[in-house]
């Protein structure tokens, strides 16, 4: 038998670190299926031993908004009887949580070693953070579910714009999941970025228009515009149009945050994928 | 040295494989609190040329630190060269035991896990999982979860996973060890049947006695650099030599520094 000229594999060194683009999307094609099971197994071990079991999908986020409802209800005034402020910051937390879990569980699974995955496969790396992005999509489809009653007591209605969730969905992955790929190349050289990363989410929580509505900054000037450069002010914009409809018939509408939140999505799921494929190898030295 | 063969499984042409690592230096005694760390570009791999014609199990040989688990990360894929190139024919499989388990699930759920991160198919794995259990042979325990296994039983249940595998190139890294004394032998006998049914193989181990067991010809290391590459009984030899010239030397050193 003779061995063909042109080899199955090369592997070489290249200037940028960047591997061979077509080579290495076919090799994370080939793990699709592991990436599915890997996420079906972390949803599975979240509350292993726990006696309430997969309900804490359920009761997790319930208790959450409820918490975070109460907090600004007292703390801000308002009183704890407006039921549409509770749909409004129960529903948003649920789509700033998809987005936050994507970056904290992304983070995670590289730095934890992907169960020997970093250090003993040459399972293209970005699989794993993919991964965690289907497992934060999952859990925020079972959030849903417990959002409908609420969705019900606030009378917040039915929405032709209520159509475009998925593709909020697949945008908040796309943009989560960027931003997962470079922090975890961050993470490599300075672990801190671990440590800090929570904090960072919970303060651009409050920066952006999740628990407030994105109405109280009309005509702030500077702040307002200041307020936009931030991308989830967008993401949150069109988060908020999808649960209950705009909040004012005023500008921004949804097609405009729609179209300035996939440009932020796209950039940034480019800059992490190409960042993090130069740099994965150092994973298996490092880790 | 032998020439590229026209059948070639690995072709391996002037391999350099260097990385940084962070390195914790001793405290300045004046300034005790104070941590020092400096980088250290550590240069694992030096010019490394050889080929391993398809159907051969070739042995690698070297002490610590000579580069031989560098080298086969390498053609793994999991490191990357920084110069030089690796080129395959045929995919490889680097026999790693209970990589991509998840300790909160089950047994049987880890079959499948660690079946899918070996590179199988789906279907692949469920044709094999009866045959992976049974060669685990923890009866009950494999609907219970592996953190609950004792480290025996988890050895047991990672090396059957990662021996159903049918890899074109095989990558053997001192995975011999598993398990309890009984097991050992059928793991052993395991990866041979591995390597009979592989095309290529290249196994690391410290134990030139393994390597020659498993091999045709073996590629000697030392510090990165090849040393000798040939018939295993030669390279085994060799590689003994100097062994025990570095011990009688070693030994000479300790001996002159005594009676000073």
């Amino acid at each position: 038998m003779t061995t063909p000229d042109t080899p199955t594999i090369t592997r070489r060194a290249t200037r940028t670190g960047v591997p061979p683009l077509g080579q290495y999307l076919s090799e994370a094609w080939r793990y699709r299926t592991f990436a599915v099971y890997w996420s079906r197994a972390e949803i599975k071990s979240r509350n292993f031993e726990t006696s309430l079991g997969r309900l804490w999908h359920f009761l997790n986020p319930l208790l959450f908004g409820i918490i975070y409802f109460i907090f600004i209800g007292i703390i801000a005034g308002g009183g704890l009887d407006n039921t549409a402020r509770l749909g409004f910051i129960v529903g948003n937390l649920y789509a700033w949580t998809y987005f936050s879990t994507i970056i904290n569980t992304g983070i995670g699974s590289v730095h934890g070693g992907g169960g020997g995955v970093t250090g003993q496969s040459a399972i293209p790396r970005v699989v794993l953070p993919f991964a965690s992005t289907l497992t934060a999509a999952n859990l925020f489809v079972r959030s849903l579910i417990a959002y409908i009653p609420i969705h019900i007591l606030a009378d917040r209605g039915l929405h032709w714009e209520q159509l475009l969730l998925p593709v909020m969905v697949v945008l908040t992955g796309m943009f989560g999941l960027g931003l997962a790929l470079l922090l975890a190349v961050l993470n490599v050289y300075l672990r801190d970025v671990s440590r800090l990363v929570p904090h960072f989410l919970r303060l651009w929580l409050y920066l952006s228009p999740a628990l407030w509505g994105y109405t109280r900054l009309f005509d702030q000037g500077l702040v307002e515009t200041i307020a936009q450069l931030n991308p989830m002010y967008w993401g949150m914009v069109a988060w908020t149009f999808i649960y209950g409809g705009p909040l004012s018939s005023e500008r921004p509408g949804l097609g405009m945050a729609l179209l300035i939140f996939t440009a932020w999505a796209v950039a940034t799921l480019l800059i992490g994928f190409f960042t993090f494929i130069s740099r994965e190898d150092e994973f298996a030295v490092r880790n | 040295m032998s020439l590229p063969s026209a059948t070639d499984a690995i072709r391996v042409s002037d391999l350099c494989v260097s990385y940084t690592a962070v390195v914790e230096e001793p405290r300045d005694p004046d300034h005790p609190r104070r941590r020092r760390t400096r980088k250290r570009d550590i240069q694992a791999l030096e010019n490394v040329t050889f080929n391993v014609p398809k159907g051969e199990a070739m042995g690698l040989i070297g002490g610590n630190g000579a580069g031989k688990s560098t080298l086969l990360k390498t053609i793994a894929g999991i490191l990357k060269p920084t110069d030089g190139q690796v080129e395959l024919w045929g995919r490889p499989h680097l026999l790693a035991p209970g990589m991509g388990f998840n300790n909160k699930l089950s047994g049987r759920e880890n079959v499948i896990l660690g079946g899918l991160a070996a590179g199988m198919a789906i279907d692949e794995v469920r044709d094999k999982q009866d045959s992976i259990i049974e060669f685990a042979d923890i009866g009950g325990f494999i609907d219970l979860p592996v953190i609950t296994y004792s480290s025996g039983m988890f050895s047991r249940l990672a090396f059957a996973v990662a021996t159903h595998v049918n890899p074109e190139i095989l990558l053997i890294d001192e995975a011999l060890s598993a398990g309890d004394a009984g097991f050992r032998d059928k793991a052993v006998a395991k990866v041979k049947e591995m390597c009979h049914q592989a095309q290529t193989i290249l196994v690391v181990s410290h134990s030139s006695a393994m390597v020659s067991e498993m091999a045709t010809r073996a590629l000697w290391l030392h510090q990165g650099n090849v040393k000798m590459v040939g018939e295993v009984e030669a390279v085994a030899d060799a590689y003994a030599d100097f062994q025990a010239n570095q011990r009688e030397t070693a030994q000479h050193d300790r001996s002159i520094a005594d009676r000073r």
